[in-house]
């Protein structure tokens, strides 16, 4: 399979129509994969694809804005959701991207364990057959772990995650929902969110994070990952989908490049019971 | 003179009865520096953050103020404290920190009264993780900086040191627990994460501030500030004030200098407007900036910045990269 | 016991031994400068000076309940001191809206100062723009203060318009009047009733033709006027060791410690704000 992924960057930067192509390279360790900007064919013999290219290869995407030619990027089912979400959210063009889809393996992370998109969604070629998917019915299962506590016990659960957190940002700059330019949480100037480390503000930021992304998250768990401090954050994002999923009918996000946020659109038929 | 293992939790019962004392114990899955409440400590690992909010609080609070009575209470009580359990790295980083708080023209008092209540129990380390690389930053494994008493783990037990005044008066503590007759000796322990750190290594790193290196260095970095929070040796802070009503609190907390706020003007300049600016800066503080002004590095080696990264930027693999250019 | 670095012998400090820790203080005197830049007189509550500060160091500001800034100290009295603040974003908006009498908290002075033993002996041109006069003018009044130490004294000055001078009783009344001293006045656009130079400075410098034979050069402004000014100086025959300039930095701590400040190995708060403009080359280009 690398020798198919690697023709195929070969192939977009022989086009000319690609400037670089975002994908996977090694490093001294061998569980450890980091992501590779491959600017010319030459780079091309860097690039991995192994079990361990667990890093999200769609969000740099963002940092380019008004490329000169095409961002190439090889994308597992989870990165072209995450594309799929932010061309969604207008932060990217679709035209300014070159998608090298492959059907993912599995990789070193338990999320995969409950992924339900190994097949890119999106993509201008395609490497690997497309498998049968279907929704993991583990899929809630640590939501419902988390619903069956009592409310002292879920309060305390949280609480003691929240101490742990030290509010790197990294579930947040990791997430292709977070995309905002300027981040709330970045404005200490406005006082939404404060600087203190503690559980309060920790918890503050954690909660404004979990709404702001939670009808739009697709579900890769980079979030979750990248926690240094092993906090279970998908289970968030994974209980606002749950009572979508409950109030609204079955909703998986990042699907399609043309798909307006659960809670951000109104349908005649949504239930009102509120009003 | 040798603690033996089965007594190891007796020896810090003991201090724990007079003092606070702080050492490595699993939590959720993890190694912390917590207080000690009996019962095992966990000697695995380095843990997952470094012990320096014992001195460095993520949040402290520093005054309170009434503004109609114009009235200003500093708060700064530090209470003795025994930190237990402290490999190389991290006692290096301590070092690296008195110099940055008690030095260069200022004391910090919030710092000094807390470091000066503060006795170190280093525990040599004979089994660096994968990501450890003391040895390359000139750091001994088995003999830390600023202990006050070094232990080393050996064949049945610890070697225990006294190497202070204040590491005398731990010691004294455990006399009935020491076997005085053993003639234990800890081995000598080598990183498998070696780097040959040149000569000079700041005066090369400082020239090549404009070089095109740091675009390539810096591209995958997700600009959070993971590898600040869990470095042992990062001590940035910001200053912030609580407010309710007439009264309020100056507090410091951890900051980062990987954030865009971080040195954004009030006019809204900023000198280091993107994440190149900003890891450039971080790296040549550990590697060049601190050692112009203070002779050594502000790296020490502990590797949490490497086994934490979410992108799993290695700054080794930079600094080796940083030897290449010509 | 105040262990700071102050270098000046006659320094006299009246901090807190926590050099982060303010004293809480008075405004005695607010004066509109321009319509957006005002000058606070500060005491402490017991009518004393805060602290004794060399020309150039900075005062750490903080308003109760808002927040702190450094701020550079413009002058100093027997017992006050001030400093001249541009409203640019929370706090000096808020700082703006104060009136005498009300509580503020000080700390400080940081930084070093303008090379005042240095310049003894010699002509100094000082050459300010906008809101750069106000670091400029402690070193002018020390100056005219020990003015038996110091040559003939140039204050070069332009601003937007005459409305947006600042200091205007120093710059038409008192230091016109000062032996050998020539006040020189700018402003970028013409306008009804202003019969002086209608120049940028760096233009208006050039028009002076100044001699760099024993002459020091003080120049304070923004950025990209400190780059002109720095061109034409050199075209005129002045050395880069003798053009001295402050900079500007986001500080926290004030004392060399919360990190945001450096450039390069250097901290703005503890080695500057003041530097030569060949100190400024060894520097790394991120100002």
């Amino acid at each position: 399979m690398i020798n198919e992924i690697k023709n195929a960057c070969l192939k977009a930067f022989e086009s000319g129509e690609v400037g670089y192509i975002i994908g996977w390279q090694a490093t001294r360790f061998a569980d450890k994969t980091t992501p590779l900007f491959m600017r010319s064919a030459e780079d091309v013999e860097k690039l991995v694809w192994n079990k361990y290219c667990v890093n999200s290869t769609a969000k740099y995407a963002l940092e380019d804005k008004y490329p000169e030619k095409k961002i190439g990027i090889i994308l597992r089912g989870c990165d072209s959701r995450a594309v799929a979400r932010m061309i969604s959210d207008k932060q990217l063009k679709r035209e300014n991207l070159y998608l090298i889809g492959v059907v993912c393996d599995g990789k070193e992370d338990p999320i995969c364990a409950t992924c339900s998109h190994k097949t890119p969604v999106i993509y201008d070629v395609l490497i690997g057959q497309p498998t049968t998917e279907e929704i993991s019915p583990e899929r809630f299962a640590e939501v419902e772990k988390i619903a069956a506590m009592t409310p002292d016990e879920r309060y305390n659960y949280w609480a003691v995650q929240y101490d742990k957190c030290i509010r790197c940002y990294a579930c947040r700059n990791v997430c292709p929902a977070c995309n905002c330019v300027e981040c709330y949480a970045d404005q200490y100037r406005t006082g939404w969110q404060g600087k203190a480390h503690n559980r309060a503000e920790n918890q503050v930021y954690g909660l404004t994070r979990a709404y702001h992304v939670g009808d739009r998250c697709i579900e890769c768990g980079q979030c979750e990952r990248v926690c240094p401090m092993n906090l279970p954050i998908m289970s968030q994002t994974r209980k606002m989908l749950k009572d979508i999923n409950d109030l609204f009918g079955p909703t998986e996000c990042g699907l399609t490049i043309e798909e307006a946020p659960v809670l951000g659109e109104y349908d005649l038929n949504d239930r009102e019971e509120f009003m | 003179m040798l603690l033996p293992k089965e007594k190891l939790s007796e020896a810090l019962g003991a201090l724990a009865a007079e003092a606070n004392v702080i050492a490595p114990v699993k939590w959720e899955g993890d190694v912390f520096f917590m207080p000690y409440k009996g019962g095992d400590v966990c000697l695995e690992g380095n843990g997952k953050l470094p012990p320096k909010d014992v001195l460095f609080p993520k949040t402290e609070k520093m005054y309170s103020y009434s503004i109609a009575k114009g009235t200003m209470t500093e708060h700064n009580d530090a209470a003795a404290t025994i930190l237990f359990g402290v490999r190389s790295c991290d006692a290096a980083s301590i070092e690296r920190l008195d110099k940055v708080f008690l030095e260069q023209g200022y004391k910090d008092g919030f710092y000094s009264a807390k470091r000066e209540g503060l006795a170190v129990i280093a525990m040599g380390c004979d089994k660096p993780m994968a990501t450890c690389f003391c040895t390359s930053m000139g750091i001994d494994p088995m003999k830390a900086e600023v202990a006050d008493v070094q232990m080393c783990p050996v064949e049945g037990g610890f070697t225990v040191e006294a190497v202070t005044e204040k590491g005398k008066e731990i010691v004294k503590k455990w006399d009935s627990l020491l076997d005085k007759k053993s003639k234990a000796k800890p081995a000598k322990v080598e990183c498998s994460l070696n780097i040959n750190v040149p000569e000079d290594f700041e005066k090369k790193l400082m020239d090549m501030f404009e070089s095109p290196i740091w675009d390539d260095v810096t591209k995958a970095c997700l600009g959070c500030a993971c590898c600040t929070y869990v470095c042992p040796t990062c001590y940035c802070f910001d200053i912030n004030q609580d407010v309710h009503g007439d009264e309020g609190t100056a507090f410091r907390c951890w900051d980062s200098c990987m954030f865009s706020d971080y040195t954004r003007m009030a006019g809204g300049h900023n000198p280091r407007p993107s994440k190149k600016e900003r890891l450039r800066n971080r790296y040549l503080h550990k590697l060049a900036y601190y050692k112009d002004r203070h002779g050594k590095y502000l790296c020490v080696g502990c590797g949490r910045c490497i086994a934490n990264c979410p992108a799993h930027l290695d700054i080794t693999a930079f600094a080796e990269k940083a030897m290449e250019v010509e | 016991m105040c262990d700071h670095n102050h270098n000046d012998p006659n320094h006299v400090c009246t901090c807190s031994d926590n050099p982060l820790v303010p004293q809480v203080c008075k405004v005695i005197k607010i004066t509109a400068e321009t319509p957006d830049v005002k000058t606070f007189r500060i005491q402490t509550l017991d009518g004393k000076k805060p602290f004794a500060p060399m020309p150039g160091q900075l005062a750490m500001i903080s308003l109760l309940g808002v927040g702190e800034a450094m701020f550079s100290i413009t002058a100093q009295g027997e017992d006050w001191i001030e400093s001249s603040i541009k409203r640019t974003g929370m706090l000096t908006d808020a700082l703006h809206e104060m009136t005498e009498g009300q509580t503020i908290a000080v700390r400080g002075p940081y930084g070093n100062h303008f090379p005042v033993d240095d310049c003894k002996g010699k002509d100094i041109l000082f050459i300010g723009g906008g809101i750069g006069l106000a670091p400029v003018r402690s070193f002018i009044r020390y100056a005219i203060e020990h003015r038996e130490d110091y040559g003939h004294l140039d204050v070069l000055y332009g601003s937007r318009s005459s409305a947006d001078l600042v200091f205007k009783d120093d710059l038409f009344e008192n230091w016109p009047k000062v032996e050998d001293l020539d006040v020189h006045l700018t402003i970028d656009r013409p306008e009804e009733g202003w019969n002086g130079s209608v120049a940028f400075v760096p233009a208006f410098l050039e028009q002076k033709a100044f001699d760099p034979a024993g002459k020091k050069v003080v120049l304070c402004g923004p950025p990209i006027m400190i780059k002109f000014c720095l061109q034409s100086l050199l075209k005129m025959g002045f050395s880069k060791e003798n053009v001295i300039t402050t900079l500007e930095m986001r500080m926290k701590c004030g004392i060399g410690k919360c990190g945001r400040c450096n450039i390069g190995s250097k901290y703005v708060c503890l080695d500057g704000p003041v530097f030569t403009m060949s100190e400024l080359d060894e520097l790394p280009d991120e100002k």
